[in-house]
This record gives structure tokens, sequence and C-alpha cells, in this order.
């Protein structure tokens, strides 16, 4: 596989960070996540962590390189990160349970697969256009289908924001999957949460990632939210793959052919460093964030 | 309290696969080293040591840290690791370029690419006679190139001075030092206090932090090319608000340099910043064509200043 990819995640004006994003790849396999910890609920951001990490944990562990059925992997991933959203709190006695959205996508053979709960959503971006885009779970986007709201009224309808399926509720998730969706080089395939797509709108997103460098189109495409995300701007995240032919010397691409049959890579935004109270860095955190900057520096110093 | 020197790292320590050549500055928050790399060549190498909380005494090489400060010392970590980050995403030739990061003797590194130069503080120090206008536009334009870069990434320098501005050899600048680019950090750790250089900083550096923004760096640059002219720091901002001395260079440099580029300068140093050019944009513009005139003096507000100035004489 060869992919050129970039994820990113930023609090816009809100105190805290609810949003989490990664990716994981194989040899043969690629996983990435993004969930939106939501607000209004308590602990948002740790239902985001939990769904994320439960679903880069189980890619680990079952894409030996390759998934055996990457609907299956994307179906038990999210339920049992359902549950174990419930579980953590229930075991600490929470009256409210943390909730969260989730959208994931696995590439295998050059065919995408998906899989989302809640407003974060997916599209694939084709020749400039969305050629495939995830259905929000919202009572908004109903009524769009049903021709009682355009696009206008649905962007500024007060509950458009209120999702009737999430990971962690009381109730089971409701799940939607993708077709099997076969790759073209060119392709982008964009996972963001509705601080990016709220603001932008699908088509000013999919006009930014036509072309270009994603390493430097997608940063500016999260400036550009931010700004006409305004003074009460939402968390923004995303995680944006370009594809690549095999062959295809890309600058800044990743290439897979050369891993080991057992290697993984995966990449987490570490966020709550920025967050957290003085005095609380770990060793974790630290390693994490040298983590992140030498890979920064790889990165960018092709 | 009075804060101790810390020791560096001797010369010719191996510190991973670079060996020490020498110390090449210490400040409060860091020492900065010159060092060779596995292969010999030449790479500036930055060290974490806050010296309010941690020192290296004579001899050793770990350095203490007492209890209490352990906590303050990790949170500053954070600080510089902001600085990694905010450079490791730039590529730039105009922005210095980081090459490495690792974690060593209980502290964190950066590693820097080394380029054959000066700063421009050296150049204007040494040079005998005027700085000559065409050059001070050359390299300015230039820099702000890479500080445009650094802004469209949602960072402030906050520590612009012409100490930080490296000239190579052949005389493009390079922006050094993104030590105080720590937008995000809290400023309630008493130990590792905002930093700043009197004169360059912007009066909203003093004070009111939240108004902090692009305008800030082009105050400091505008007190960088002041002190070019000058050879000295120009009164620093919070001095100006209780009573501003500051000859304005359309005045003290009448003749000397055109109205044009004193005026832009001029325009940087105001002490409201939203009197200064929004952005590195408009800055870049006024730089750029010797002929476009900056935007008219606020009437008010000039008659403004002057009044406080009367009342505060």
């Amino acid at each position: 596989m060869r992919f050129t990819i970039h994820q990113e995640s930023r609090p816009g004006k809100r105190p805290s960070n609810q949003d989490r994003v990664a990716y994981c790849y194989s040899r043969d396999a690629l996983l990435m996540v993004v969930a939106d910890g939501m607000g209004g609920h308590l602990h948002g951001e740790i239902a985001a962590q939990i769904a994320v990490q439960y679903l880069t944990e189980s890619f680990r562990s079952e894409a030996a390189p390759a998934l055996a059925d990457p609907f299956a992997f994307l179906e038990n991933g999210l339920t049992r990160a359902h549950h174990a959203i419930y579980d953590w709190a229930a075991q600490r006695q929470l009256a409210d349970h943390p909730r969260t959205t989730c959208v994931a996508c696995v590439v295998q053979n050059s065919v995408a697969y998906w899989a989302h709960v809640g407003d974060s959503r997916l599209y694939l971006i084709r020749d400039g256009r969305v050629t495939a885009q995830t259905r929000d779970h919202t009572r908004v986007r109903l009524m769009v289908e049903r021709g009682e709201l355009d696009e206008l009224m649905a962007a500024n309808h007060p509950s458009r924001n209120k999702v009737y399926s999430c990971l962690g509720g009381s109730h089971a998730p409701q799940m939607d999957f993708s077709r099997k969706t076969p790759l073209h080089a060119g392709d982008v395939v964009v996972l963001c949460s509705d601080g990016l797509w709220g603001p932008l709108g699908s088509e000013l997103l999919s006009r930014r990632l036509r072309r270009g460098n994603l390493l430097e189109e997608t940063p500016r495409l999260l400036d550009e939210a931010e700004e006409l995300g305004g003074a009460t701007c939402d968390n923004l995240s995303v995680v944006a793959m370009a594809w690549h032919d095999d062959y295809d010397d890309v600058a800044g691409a990743i290439s897979t052919l050369a891993m080991p049959l057992d290697a993984f890579t995966t990449e987490m935004e570490a966020f709550a460093e920025l967050h957290g109270q003085p005095g609380d860095v770990s060793d974790e955190e630290i390693e994490r964030a040298i983590r992140d900057i030498t890979a920064a520096i790889r990165k960018y110093s092709k | 309290m009075a804060a101790q020197l810390n020791n560096p790292l001797p010369p010719g320590y191996q510190l991973e696969q670079y060996r020490i050549e020498r110390q090449l500055s210490l400040g409060g928050f860091s020492i900065v080293y010159l060092a060779r790399d596995e292969s010999g060549n030449l790479v500036v190498i930055k060290e974490y040591l806050p010296n309010s909380l941690a020192l290296r005494r004579d001899g050793k090489i770990l350095p203490s840290i007492a209890e209490e400060h352990k906590a303050a010392f990790r949170h500053g970590m954070r600080c510089f690791f902001e600085e990694g980050k905010a450079l490791a995403g730039l590529s730039h030739p105009n922005v210095v370029r980081v090459l490495n990061f690792f974690r060593a003797n209980e502290t964190v590194y950066m590693v820097m690419q080394y380029e054959r130069g000066r700063t421009l503080q050296e150049y204007v120090q040494k040079s005998r006679g005027e700085i000559r206008e065409k050059f001070l536009r050359g390299v300015f334009l230039r820099l702000l190139n890479g500080l445009r870069e650094v802004h469209a990434r949602k960072l402030l320098h906050l520590d612009i001075k012409p100490a930080n501005i490296w000239l190579r050899s052949e005389g493009s600048p390079v922006l050094l030092d993104f030590g105080a680019a720590r937008q995000t950090l809290a400023a309630d750790l008493r130990l590792l206090k905002p930093m700043y250089t009197p004169g360059f900083a912007a009066p909203e550096m003093h004070g009111e932090r939240q108004l902090l923004g692009p305008w800030s760096d082009i105050y400091s640059v505008g007190a960088s090319l002041y002190a070019c002219m000058a050879r000295a720091a120009p009164q620093a901002a919070d001095a100006r608000i209780k009573g501003d001395r500051l000859v304005p260079a359309t005045k003290r440099w009448a003749g000397k340099y055109s109205p044009q580029l004193l005026q832009t300068i001029d325009w940087c140093l105001r002490l409201n910043h939203m009197e200064r050019p929004q952005s590195v944009f408009a800055l870049q513009r006024a730089l750029a064509q010797p002929k476009v005139a900056p935007p008219p003096e606020n009437l008010i507000s000039s008659l403004r200043t002057r009044l406080r100035d009367l009342v505060a004489q």
C-alpha cells in the first residue's frame, strides 16, 4: 500500500478537546478512526478515547497482516467499544454515561470499508467531487431526506447536533456500513468531526482537498474551518488520506511494501497534555510528545 | 529567588550520537551548544534546563532537581515540546530546521541545523557606518516570509529581535529560537515566567496577554528594524506606556532613510495593537513597495497620546 496521511485535532475555542483521532497500519491494512466525545454528557473525551483505543488495539491484534473480514471487524470493534464505555461508567457508578460518535474506515487490498455511529463523517473525494459520504444519525438529516428542510435550514437548525445513535449510551448504537468501495489512485478519504464539516460544508471541503499536498492542505483546511467557526468554534478533527499507486513516488507518502508482516505503526494524537493540570506530566506523555515531534520531523524532512 | 547559573555539558561530551564542541549561549530556560553529529556535520543542540528549577553542578552531568520543583520542571518541558512541535511541522528556508528531538540526562534535547553565518545583532554591532536601507528591506522581507508561515500555523514567535535573526553567509535570514512560542501554555507558573526581551516585546506582552496576536510579533519586527538603525534596543514598551520617550523613526532618521521605510517602522511600533499592521502580509506589502504610503495617522488617537503625555508631564 502507498498513501499519504495527515491527522490533526484542535480544541477550537472550547476549553477542552473531546475529539480523538488515530490511524494505524500493518503491511496490508490501514485503519482510520475519528471519535467526537459528546458535550453535555460527562467525560465525553473518555468515551472518545476508549473508542479510538479499542479499535486500534483490536486492529493490532487482528490484522495479521490483513483482517479476515473488515466489516465484521468494524461491527465487532464498534459494538465492543460501546460496551467498554458503558462498563467504564458502570464501574464508577456514574449517573450519566459518557458518549461519543465514531467513524472508522479500513482499507485493504485497495478496497475501503467504513462504518459510523452519530454525526462524524466520512467523505470519499474522487476527481474533486464527493462520490460517497456517510449519512448522519441526526433527526435533522432525516428531515432533509424527507424534504422537510433544505441544506441551508439544516445547517442552522437548533437541533442539528442532536444525534440519535452513539457509542456509550443506554441504547444499542445504530451503525451504518458502506459498500465495499475500490479506491483509485488520487482518491482522498476524509474522516472528520462536525467541528470541521459544520463550518465548511461538504462542497468547500471537497474543493480544498481535491488536489495538492494533503500534508499542507489539511492544516489550512482546519485554519479555515476554525476561522469560519468563529468565537464558539467546536473541537475540530480530521484524518485525511490520499491513496496512491504502489509504484507512484510521492513525496511524504508512506509505503508499507517493506514492512515486516508483524509490524504496526500507530499514530494517536496526544492532546490531553495541553489541558492537563500542571505537574501531571507522566513519562508516557513525554515519550508521546517526543514521538509526535520526531514523526513530524520525518514527515516534513522529505 | 536568585537563580544560580547552570554548568554546561563539557566540550567533548558524547550526547547520544552527538559530540559537544562548545556552549553557544546560556539562557534562563535552556543551554545552547554547538556539536557534531556522527558524520562530523555541525549541529546546534538546545538543552532544556531552566535554572530556576534544575541545577547542574560543576563536574556533574545529571541536573539536581529539588522535590518541590519536579512537577514544574516537567511542566516546563511542555514549553520545550511546543517549540519542538512548532518547528518540526514547519519547513521553510527562513525558519530554523529541527533535525532531531530526544530524551537524555533526565531532560530533553532539540537538535537543529547549523548554518554558517552570524546573528543580525552581531552584524549590526560589527558593521561600520549606517546599515543600508536595501539590506534592511531585503533581510526583513525574507524573514517575514518565514514569520508568515509561523503565523499560518496559529503560532506566535513572541521573541523576535536581532539576536534571534540569523544571517547566513550569503545574506539570507533565518528565524531562530522559538522558546517563547507558547501561546497555549499556562502563564500561572511563577517559576517559568513568559520570557521576553525588553525593548522588543510588544506592550501586550507585559500585561494583557489575551491581546497577543500577529501584531505582537509585528511590533517586535518594527523594534528590530529600529534597533538596526539605532544600534540599541528601543525604549521598552511598558516604560513607553508610562511616558513615551521613543523618538519616532521618521524624526530620528529623517533624510537618512526613505520616509516610507521610517513610517513603516513607526507604524509597527504603535502602542495600540489595533493601529499596527494587522498581518505580516500587510507589513510585507509596505516593505516591498517603497511608494505605497502607510495608512494616515489616526488623528484622534494621536491627540489622545499627546494629551496623555502632557498630563504625565
